[in-house]
């Protein structure tokens, strides 16, 4: 029944899908543990999961409430990690960097996927939509710098974050990426002045932001009502003098310096004949010295920007909008921001810690909930959430997505600017905006990138699934045999595809709604019975809905 | 462990408060005009994302200033004799020329007339000299040089206040009673969501860049499982939910399934045209804007705003070796469009226009620059008064009195101006033009003269 368009589409979209030994959702190969009442519900099993992995899945689901949350999320943290920069090394030659791009995106969902570190995979996909860079630029052209720096990122997810700047300071991509490799000191006769934009964007975006913050994350007000500004341009050149001098390591100057296979994965190193020897205004009033070398004017720098009061309240909401909720109470961020600033053994910076306050404080898992609760799930999520659920995968064994961002409006390391696919406070007109809430998945939910994903969803369901024959190596299909199998019981197939991506919760008018649908299939057409039903919970606000 | 009561959070949002600025102005209270209009007219907003250095895209020429201009850019001045001349019908005794790779719009401007440039032009909330900017005597944009900050000044024209709205919204919000039979939202844009047409009101619809898409799971056919799939989808769509980010989705979902048909529908019936345009991200959606344009009538429409945009001009480096393709890009694909708008026999109604985050620093930073202020912008379209600069054009000296460092010029025309300008060839009354550019009545001149106005 697959409409000659259909056809075409499946013939023309590149979907790769890898298949993969190994996964999470088999579970732990140990014995059993011994009988014990659930420490947790599979509400909140569900609601842990959506917000620390890849997407919930019934096995660990499982795990969640034998073990209870706190246990989960411990036993999380000391799994090792899932890296990309290993797998790509281990490829074989391929013609041009648009290929490694697309098998750097394949590792990405192996990992994001099958990943047994699915926390330490969804913190570090989360601080990838913080500390931007992208493929989307002159990076194109560096699939490896790319992925040895999202592993930067993974390596750094539970360490201080303290360390984790300085590693996204000196990684090349980001040198690229934000124009700080390569940057001189000034040349007063050519009309040369060091680059800004890093001394930018590393305080907006990466650290403390544009105003000075409370410590529950609402902005500081002066006498007259006004927000402070956390500095001006004369501190941004100060900044911008202290990264100067760094480029792609192993040269004997500065201006020979170029990228290769080996300086692209390691950090800049200093040239000290280009690093700028002036005084440098930075934050808080404090003034390097002149005649520093350029390591120890960064350290100062990095230093003075991490004991910006603003850090704590500036990563806590950033950290809770990605993995919890869109409008945390200011109590909540406070907490959060508070255990940033001292993790209860007086360091500060650590992000274990943080990711640990988030999941466990008690707004993470409300006991009545309310309109503000929860969030938008991000498009690959929604994504991830589903292949987890149903097995997917290819014939080939990949998942070579490489047009992520244009199929779904967001991708790993595809971020159109260094503003991420959405920005923080976006809020869409209407009800949210009028309440001064803020949804900022909304921001890339348009009517177009709506659309697009609930053809992608259609295509999925009723084409590239397990029963059709005709797939190329590389599309990744979706596996309901078991979904199958109920297909002649209305009910009980919606309950169990209910159960897989709803955690049992589907509203009455759904499940009227797809009834309503499956009814009119012939019973003996059990695969679009069971299409049918998955792609309309997959499409529905409910299900994009993460509490 | 003490459970905070989050239902008073809705009182002090820390998001939201995280943003609390001065008061905003009460945008909310746009009234506008329920007069509807005897004819149709279009503006197309054409945003370079980045900050378009515009002083390499028009350039004086004559002697004495092109050695002030060669010695202030250093390695990034383009060479005297590549540059194209243009001759404006007007003159402040400077000769001009476009960057070697805009022929096509130097065409336009000359022989067509039909271009404009409004020069020096950026962001201020009043006239600002060089002394006032250093000792803050007068108010001043917040955040200048940042990227997103002044894409949303040139946006929202909002200064020191908050705003949640668009320039575009505003003036969408303004007309809307008077367009109520319109097929399409007024605002369109082929580049995502943006805040130049966020609105109190209105809504503005987002397409791909070649248009809207069709929902595969739907059928028109009654013989097709799937002709009842729209109808449980907008059921679905239009049930009620608990939490504000289900509404907040279905919301999105109703508006897409609406539009999707009848933009499609009305899009599919548009005749083949001639004009060809470049293939660029820029070219495609300025064709399907074209492609909208041609089916005006069938869409009822009477007032368009589109937005389309093109990325990368943010040339922190490598600037010489990418300005070619920006600026011939844009120069290829603006020029086509306004030859599609002349075969469609409507060029006096459609008028285009850049914006840009800001201009870039004179100064390099070795192979590139730096964000700065005020920049040059392009204005298109039969109604302009063309082949004629607009503004003042500045001495492009370092430490000169126009640049407050490094050469970042201080704009001697405002956003403000520049938008109440065509928002008042748009047709929003005069009363109403404070609403569209709240900084006007600061400043002495509210329409620039660049169109005519009729």
């Amino acid at each position: 029944m697959t409409s000659p368009k259909l056809t075409s589409i499946l013939a023309s979209l590149a979907l790769g899908i890898a298949g993969c030994g190994g996964g999470s959702s088999g579970g732990s190969q140990q014995e059993p543990p011994p009988p014990a009442p659930d420490l947790a519900t599979k509400a909140e099993a569900f609601q842990l999961l959506n917000q620390a992995t890849f997407g919930a899945t019934e096995a660990e689901a499982q795990r969640v409430m034998t073990l209870g949350v706190e246990a989960w999320v411990e036993d999380q943290m000391k799994r090792p990690a899932s890296l990309q920069l290993p797998h790509m090394r281990n490829l074989p030659p391929r013609e041009n960097a648009g290929l490694l791009q697309q098998d750097r995106v394949d590792i990405w969902f192996r990992n994001a996927l099958h990943g047994d570190d699915q926390l330490r995979q969804r913190v570090a996909f989360a601080l990838s939509e913080i500390m931007v860079v992208s493929q989307q630029g002159a990076l194109i052209e560096a699939p490896f710098s790319l992925a040895s720096y999202y592993d930067l990122l993974v390596e750094n997810a539970f360490g201080n974050y303290r360390d984790l700047i300085e590693d996204v300071t000196l990684h090349p991509a980001m040198g690229v990426y934000l124009s700080m490799l390569g940057n001189e000191r000034p040349d007063p006769a050519s009309n040369i002045r060091p680059d800004e934009n890093y001394a930018r964007e590393l305080m907006q975006l990466f650290s403390i932001g544009l105003v000075k913050l409370n410590g529950d994350g609402s902005a500081r007000l002066d006498g007259q009502n006004q927000a402070i500004p956390t500095y001006d341009q004369s501190i941004i050149e100060g900044f911008a003098h202290v990264y100067t001098g760094w480029t792609y390591a192993g040269f004997a100057n500065f201006e020979d310096a170029f990228r290769t296979p080996f300086n692209q994965v390691v950090p800049m190193q200093l040239y000290a004949d280009f690093h700028d020897t002036g005084t440098k205004k930075v934050l808080n009033g404090v003034e390097l010295p002149a005649g520093q070398t350029g390591a120890a004017d960064l350290a100062a720098a990095l230093d003075n920007i991490f004991d910006h009061p603003n850090v704590g309240p500036f990563i806590a909401l950033r950290l809770i909008h990605r993995l919890v909720t869109s409008n945390p109470s200011p109590g909540y961020v406070e907490r959060v921001a508070g255990v940033f600033n001292d993790n209860g053994s007086g360091i500060r910076g650590d992000l274990a810690a943080v990711v640990r306050k988030i999941l466990l404080d008690d707004e993470a898992r409300p006991d009545m909930r309310i309109e503000i609760d929860g969030k938008v799930k991000e498009p690959l999520l929604r994504l991830t959430q589903l292949w987890r659920a149903f097995g997917a995968r290819s014939a080939s064994g990949r998942y070579p997505l490489l047009a992520s961002y244009i199929l779904f409006g967001q991708g790993p390391l595809q971020s159109p600017s260094v503003f991420n696919f959405f920005r923080p406070f976006y809020a869409p007109p209407g009800e949210i905006r009028d309440s001064r809430l803020v949804a900022p998945e909304l921001q890339i939910a348009t009517e177009y990138q709506n659309t697009v994903m609930t053809n992608l969803m259609f295509l999925q369901c009723f084409a590239l699934n397990h029963t059709n024959g005709a797939l190329g190596a590389d599309d990744v299909f979706i596996d309901f045999a078991e979904e199958m199998n109920l297909a002649g019981d209305t009910d009980a197939l919606i309950t169990r595809v209910a159960d897989k991506l709803l955690a049992g919760d589907i509203s009455a008018t759904l499940r009227q709604e797809i009834a309503g649908m499956v009814n009119r299939i012939p019973e003996s057409n059990s695969v679009i019975r069971a299409a049918e039903t998955i792609y309309l919970i997959v499409t529905s606000p409910e299900y994009a809905y993460q509490l | 462990m003490t459970k905070l009561n989050r239902r008073d959070f809705l009182k002090h949002s820390s998001a939201a408060a995280a943003f609390a600025a001065t008061p905003g102005l009460a945008f909310s209270q746009v009234i506008g005009s329920s007069a509807s209009f005897a004819d149709y007219r279009a503006l197309v907003c054409v945003f370079l994302f980045g900050g378009n250095d515009s002083f390499n895209m028009l350039v004086p020429r004559s002697d004495a200033e092109y050695a002030v201009y060669a010695a202030s850019r250093q390695n990034l001045a383009i060479a005297q004799q590549d540059l194209l001349p243009i001759n404006p019908v007007t003159s402040d005794g400077v000769q001009y020329g476009l960057h070697p790779s805009m022929s096509a719009l130097q065409n336009v401007f000359e022989q067509s007339g039909a271009a404009a440039f409004v020069t020096n032009v950026g962001p201020l909330i009043e006239p600002t000299t060089k002394d006032q900017f250093f000792s803050k005597s007068v108010a001043l944009p917040p955040q200048l040089f940042s990227h997103n900050d002044q894409q949303d000044q040139w946006s929202s024209l909002k200064g020191n206040a908050t705003s949640k709205t668009g320039w575009a919204g505003r003036m969408a919000d303004l007309i809307r009673t008077g367009v109520s039979g319109q097929q399409m939202a007024t605002n369109a844009s082929l580049f995502g969501s943006n805040l130049f047409q966020s609105a109190d009101e209105t809504v503005a619809y987002v397409m791909g860049s070649e248009g809207p898409v069709q929902f595969e799971g739907f059928s028109t056919d009654p013989g097709s499982l799937f002709y009842e799939q729209r109808v449980a989808f907008q059921r679905i769509v239009d049930a009620g939910y608990g939490s504000i980010y289900e509404r907040g989705f279905a919301d999105i979902q109703n508006r897409a399934i609406q539009a999707a048909d009848t933009v499609s529908n009305a899009i599919a019936s548009a005749p083949p045209m001639a004009t060809v345009f470049p293939q660029s991200q820029l070219g495609t959606q300025l064709a399907t804007v074209a492609r909208l344009i041609a089916v005006r009538d069938e869409l009822q429409m009477q007032r368009q705003l589109f937005f389309v945009a093109a990325g990368g001009f943010d040339s922190h480096d490598n600037q010489i070796d990418d300005q070619p393709d920006l600026l011939g890009g844009v120069s290829d694909a603006m020029a086509a469009f306004y030859s599609a708008t002349v075969e469609l026999g409507i060029s006096d109604s459609v008028t285009s226009f850049t914006q840009s985050d800001f201009g870039r620093t004179l100064t390099s930073n070795g192979d590139g620059t730096d964000h700065a202020w005020g920049g040059n912008q392009l204005v298109l379209g039969g109604a302009v008064r063309g082949r004629d600069l607009y503004g003042s054009y500045p001495l492009l000296q370092i430490g000169g009195d126009d640049d407050v460092s490094g050469g970042r010029m201080i704009p001697t025309t405002s956003a403000d101006q520049y938008a109440a300008t065509l928002a008042k060839w748009f047709g929003i009354a005069d009363a109403d033009l404070d609403v569209v550019a709240p900084n006007l009545a600061n400043f002495a001149l509210r329409d620039l003269g660049f169109m005519i106005q009729v």
